[in-house]
């Protein structure tokens, strides 16, 4: 590899100079052990999912404005589900379950964590890779194995899973039941199981690295937020994910080998000729949401930070009340392992139980509005630089709002009764989980695609990419409050069976075309960003005049991140428009002027950065 | 019966109106076909499209009747007799099992057919074509298609065109850009441009939210009578939470946008370094956890007046949901439900009821719920094969059904059909039982009539049902049940 060094303080460069010279095309970008590599494996392998997984929406949006129209080119792009350019109903189910599970797991947990995880740890907290570089390597090729073997089930008799992506069982459990339910499901099951193995390997590195690895002065309380929800969504993932392994390996049971974990009173004839009596099908939704509840966090938190971290930087304020977002992460983590009940209230559960489960969902209300309530803080009397970067935060803190209020009403367990399984759920999450962690990615990936591949991407480009999605998305989302509340069910292949729910075409076909365009809007971001790759500005050292430590780091990859010694850290990152200081930023591994120890707090408030001698702004070598 | 056998072939044969009797004889069997094929049919078929079994269309001419005898009771049986089309119809259908209905008679099958008949030549009645029926039926479904087609590209073309101008907007900002570089200074002062649009953005959209609020609330639980007691409750829980959190959504929004506006970058200011303020932090931890309280409060009260102490002498009714229809089991005049055991579950007894059950003996089951308006009802859900889950959005009641899980939920209706349909002022309204969870490919179309009536009204419906114990056989599926033969029965 190249052995530039961008720092001239190089002494100790070969301390961490081993093995590099043996790098083959293999080493280097397929079976890579570097975190920032297989950051970039993540996001392409996670961009790829989302593109299928939107394609798909689109397939059974239009299915769901002209329920009686024939689309012929359905027949050719998916083949006997399309037949004479009528989608199948069972094939909409199998979409609208593909479509769930890519988006869930795919593109917003491994797309969304495992990128950015791996991106920003090691070079936030000044370490040179991950606590283990190879487990972290496992971690994408069980990802990458796992979304195979999850596409693959598209191909098979049958059709891939079609029980919703919670698949419950006995939907799930019995092939007799529906076509997706054969070896689609299998898959299915196998693709998480490995999704899984992937999360865990993740996690456990994630934690180790933060933990552990941190440069000298990095304490706890200097963390960058992004860091802080990193972790905190490690550790929920490491919490949560085996529950989930052991309710897939028990439905896999119920599936191929005639036990009754999740079955009661089922007939020899529909469960493969073994009479199924003992088991509960609300046993596997308690599993299931004891990890799908955390799920929303694993999701949610890492564009919580992202957000934190783009909105300080770009209002070149410090982000306001520090501690109270730390602690509003851990208490939302925390919480979300006790409210996943909110999920069945109308299982039939004890009535109680449900009050209990309630009265938690609503207390996770109080850190999230404390959330909100801080990022305006943050934005008051800022200086707002308007990137795309910084319009994506702006834009999930919009969809955080609207998405967390409706949230209000399902966790009410009174108003679920009329609310549960209706388009208001759709609304719901598709605005709190879906749009807004999908922000939160686009945000991380505009913000710190300099940081990835070096160059920047084109700002016209990401403006027009914002306002499309930004307005499509709110255009798609927003009326399907209303057929929620008018009681239209979601996962309904067609609404033509009830005359009530005729006042909806127009709308539905609203929604639609909406979706269309926020998709066509989405190949303007697949064009910026590949093409940036090869096209975009060369990146400076710190375009956005950032803080944190990433940017310090010289802006052409390398083994081991510095070349020199690791940077130490001096201050939290936050010192933005600091009274005194020249610049309106003061980069976390520059001393104030009397500081000698890392870990004293910096005292004065004026600092002479012109006369200090680390690289601050421009690197030349960039 | 033969006599009808006799008339239904004469009628395939001549396909044409010739004598009053023929005609008569053809409008009873395909009105009684009718009450049969809603009943059992139309979950999974619909005489001109495909839904999870094929489109019923002109059935009756591409197969023999005896053939479709045979597959309609027992499908299998013909798939497994090597028969070359049942096994081609099972293949083409993804090899989903259709339900076995050897509980139906021949004649009540013909009947069926008779009405399927009848609403394939539907059309070329309207325009009186008395022959080439299946040229005439080929140009309307072309006419339909074409104008399909019409729509469908002009959509595409207003997409195209939609790609092409953005294309074109992308490309000359993007001279523009270039320009700007060249000049080292930008021409176009995006920061400005965004923080207005911003501020655009955030004005229209909230005029928009609280319009749509305004116009399509309308269609929502927020300008419909609950149609039961506890609905009211539920509803006034609704709109103290919309009130509370309109408001947050207001504000909150509303500043959102207008600081990202007020606050856009300007080099002659420098943003105000004001990292904390514990007051302020505490004052906004406070106030939602004070909302919350009042919102958790009042929510746990409508909670457990919704799913509390029922009313002792509530009317047992058990809901019962398979794949894809509903059945509703009156518990009878002692108001017990008789017992039921999942492996008597069969072709004859679809909700293996344990008719040796003395309790068992004085059910009634029926395909259609019908309720009384005042009573207090405990409906109690079973499932026979995957999770089901009952919704009645009129009345604010939803309850899964699941396999192997007895759930329960009671309420009472306050509004009967009649008062709702001119409530409505739509004649035809009617309320519905749907299933709410996902059950299989037929699931959109799960669903079940639900009649209040006035209390005698509803008595007297009761006492025109058949029970159990009048049954010659352990017949439960009382879809096949006719209200002439009941009423026969009933003489009897």
């Amino acid at each position: 590899m190249s052995t530039h060094t961008a720092n001239t303080d190089g002494a100790n460069h070969d301390a961490h100079d081993h093995g590099h010279h043996h790098e083959t095309f293999i080493s280097k970008y397929v079976f890579s052990m570097d975190h920032k590599m297989i950051a970039k494996q993540f996001l392409i392998t996670g961009i790829i999912m989302g593109v299928i997984g939107m394609m798909m929406s689109l397939i059974f949006r239009l299915q769901l404005a002209y329920p009686d129209m024939k689309f012929p080119f359905l027949e050719s792009v998916i083949g006997q589900w399309g037949k004479d350019g009528k989608l199948d109903p069972n094939f909409y189910l199998a979409l609208i379950t593909i479509h769930g599970t890519i988006m869930v797991f795919y593109v917003l947990t491994a797309g969304l964590s495992g990128t950015f995880s791996n991106l920003l740890i090691p070079l936030q907290v000044g370490a040179r890779d991950m606590a283990s570089p190879f487990m972290n390597m496992l971690s994408y090729w069980f990802f990458f194995l796992s979304s195979i073997v999850l596409l693959s089930s598209l191909f098979v008799d049958g059709g891939p899973a079609s029980a919703g992506w919670t698949v419950y069982p006995p939907l799930s459990a019995l092939p007799k039941a529906i076509p997706g339910s054969g070896t689609g499901m299998t898959l299915w099951l196998v693709a998480i199981i490995l999704f899984i193995a992937s999360a865990l390997l993740g996690g456990i590195n994630y934690i180790t690295t933060v933990l552990n690895m941190r440069t000298k002065g990095m304490k706890m309380t200097r963390l960058p937020l992004t860091i802080w929800a990193f972790l905190i969504t490690a550790v929920l993932g490491l919490l949560s994910f085996p529950v989930l392994l052991g309710a897939g390996l028990l439905l896999i049971f119920d599936r191929s080998f005639g036990t009754s974990f999740y079955l009661n009173e089922i007939v020899a004839e529909l469960a493969g000729g073994i009479e199924r009596v003992g088991g509960s099908p609300v046993l596997y939704q308690h599993l299931f949401w004891f990890l799908g509840h955390p799920e929303v966090y694993i999701i949610l938190l890492p564009a919580l930070g992202i957000t934190s971290e783009v909105i300080a930087t770009n209002s070149r304020k410090p982000i306001f009340g520090y501690r109270a977002m730390i602690g509003s992460i851990l208490a939302i983590a925390f919480l979300s392992f006790i409210v996943w009940g909110h999920h069945m209230f109308i299982t039939g559960m004890n009535p109680f139980l449900g009050s209990v489960f309630m009265l938690g969902t609503l207390i996770i209300a109080v850190p999230s509005a404390v959330k909100t309530f801080n990022y305006m803080a943050t934005l008051w009397k800022g200086n707002l630089q308007l990137t795309p970067a910084m319009m994506f935060a702006i834009g999930l803190v919009s969809f955080f709002i609207s998405g967390g209020l409706t949230g209000i009403y399902l966790g009410n367990a009174a108003l679920d009764i009329n609310l549960h399984d209706t388009y208001f759920v759709v609304a719901h999450f598709h605005l709190v989980m879906g749009s807004a962690a999908i922000f939160g990615m686009l945000s991380g990936i505009y913000h710190w695609y300099p940081r990835m591949f070096g160059r920047m991407m084109n700002n016209t480009l990401g403006y027009l990419h914002f306002w499309l999605t930004l307005v499509s998305a709110y255009c798609v989302f927003f009326p399907m409050h209303f057929m929620g509340l008018a009681g239209v069910p979601r996962r309904y292949y067609a609404n033509t069976a009830y005359d009530q729910f005729n006042v909806f075409v127009d709308m539905n076909q609203f929604v639609t075309i909406a979706a269309i365009i926020g998709g066509a809007a989405q190949l303007l971001f697949l064009i910026n960003f590949f093409g940036s790759i090869f096209r975009g500005k060369r990146a400076p050292q710190n375009p956005w005049h950032s803080n944190t430590l990433e940017w310090t780091a010289p802006v052409k990859h390398m083994h081991g991140n510095w070349p020199g010694d690791i940077p130490y850290v001096y201050r939290w990152p936050y010192d933005y428009s600091k009274p005194g200081s020249e610049l309106d930023y003061i980069p976390q591994n520059i001393p104030d002027a009397d500081q000698t120890d890392p870990l004293d707090e910096p005292k004065a408030v004026y600092l002479d950065l012109k006369n200090t001698t680390m690289p601050l702004v421009e690197n030349k070598e960039a | 019966m033969k006599i009808v056998t006799s008339v239904l072939k004469s009628l395939v044969l001549v396909t044409a109106l010739f004598s009053f009797s023929i005609t008569a004889a053809f409008a009873q069997s395909a009105e009684e076909g009718e009450k049969l094929y809603n009943a059992n049919c139309t979950s999974c078929h619909a005489i001109n499209e495909k839904v999870v079994g094929p489109a019923l269309k002109n059935v009756h001419t591409k197969r023999k009747e005896v053939w479709l005898l045979k597959w309609i009771k027992n499908s299998q049986a013909l798939v497994k007799s090597g028969d070359a089309d049942a096994i081609a119809i099972y293949k083409e259908n993804n090899e989903s099992v259709m339900t076995s209905f050897e509980n139906l008679s021949d004649n009540q099958i013909k009947s069926i057919i008779a009405f399927i008949k009848k609403e394939s030549e539907a059309p070329i009645q309207a325009s009186i074509v008395p022959t080439g029926t299946s040229s005439a039926n080929a140009s309307t479904t072309e006419a339909t298609e074409v104008s399909g087609t019409l729509k469908t590209s002009i959509n595409w073309l207003v997409i195209v065109i939609l790609a092409l101008l953005i294309m074109v907007i992308v490309l000359v900002l993007d001279i523009l850009a270039k320009v700007g570089d060249i000049q080292g200074k930008p021409v176009i002062n995006w920061n400005g441009i965004n923080a207005k649009l911003m501020l655009a953005f955030g004005s229209i959209g909230l005029v928009a939210s609280a319009w749509e609020i305004w116009e399509h609330g309308k269609l929502t639980v927020l300008n419909q009578t609950p149609a039961s007691t506890h609905g009211a409750e539920h509803d006034n829980m609704f709109m103290i939470t919309l009130i509370i959190t309109g408001i947050v959504f207001f504000i909150t929004q509303g500043l959102l946008f207008w600081y990202a506006y007020k606050y856009k970058h300007s080099s002659k200011r420098r943003a105000l370094f004001y990292p904390d303020n514990h007051k302020i932090e505490l004052v906004w931890t406070v106030i939602p956890a004070i909302v919350l309280t009042i919102l958790v409060v009042r929510g746990l009260k409508t909670w457990t007046d919704m799913t509390g102490e029922k009313d002792p002498n509530s009317r047992v009714i058990e809901v019962y949901g398979y794949q894809f229809a509903w059945n509703a089991r009156y518990a009878g005049e002692d108001n017990l439900l008789g017992k039921h055991d999942f492996r008597q579950i069969g072709v004859m007894n679809a909700l293996g009821v344990d008719t040796t059950d003395v309790k068992a003996q004085d059910d009634i089951v029926t395909n259609e719920l019908h309720l009384g308006v005042g009573e207090p009802v405990l409906l109690k859900f079973r499932a026979k094969d995957v999770i089901h889950s009952a919704y009645l959005p009129h009345f604010r009641v939803q309850m899964n059904v699941v396999p192997g899980l007895p759930t329960q939920f009671g309420f009472t209706p306050s509004l009967t059909t009649a008062e709702m349909r001119q409530k409505l002022n739509n004649p035809k309204f009617d309320y519905v039982i749907l299933c709410n969870k996902i059950c299989g490919g037929a699931h959109y179309r799960m669903k079940m009539k639900v009649v209040v009536h006035a209390k005698e009204e509803f008595k007297q419906w009761l006492a025109q049902q058949p029970r159990l114990v009048n049954k010659s056989t352990p017949n439960v599926q009382a879809t096949a049940q006719v209200e002439t033969s009941t009423k026969t029965k009933l003489a009897n």
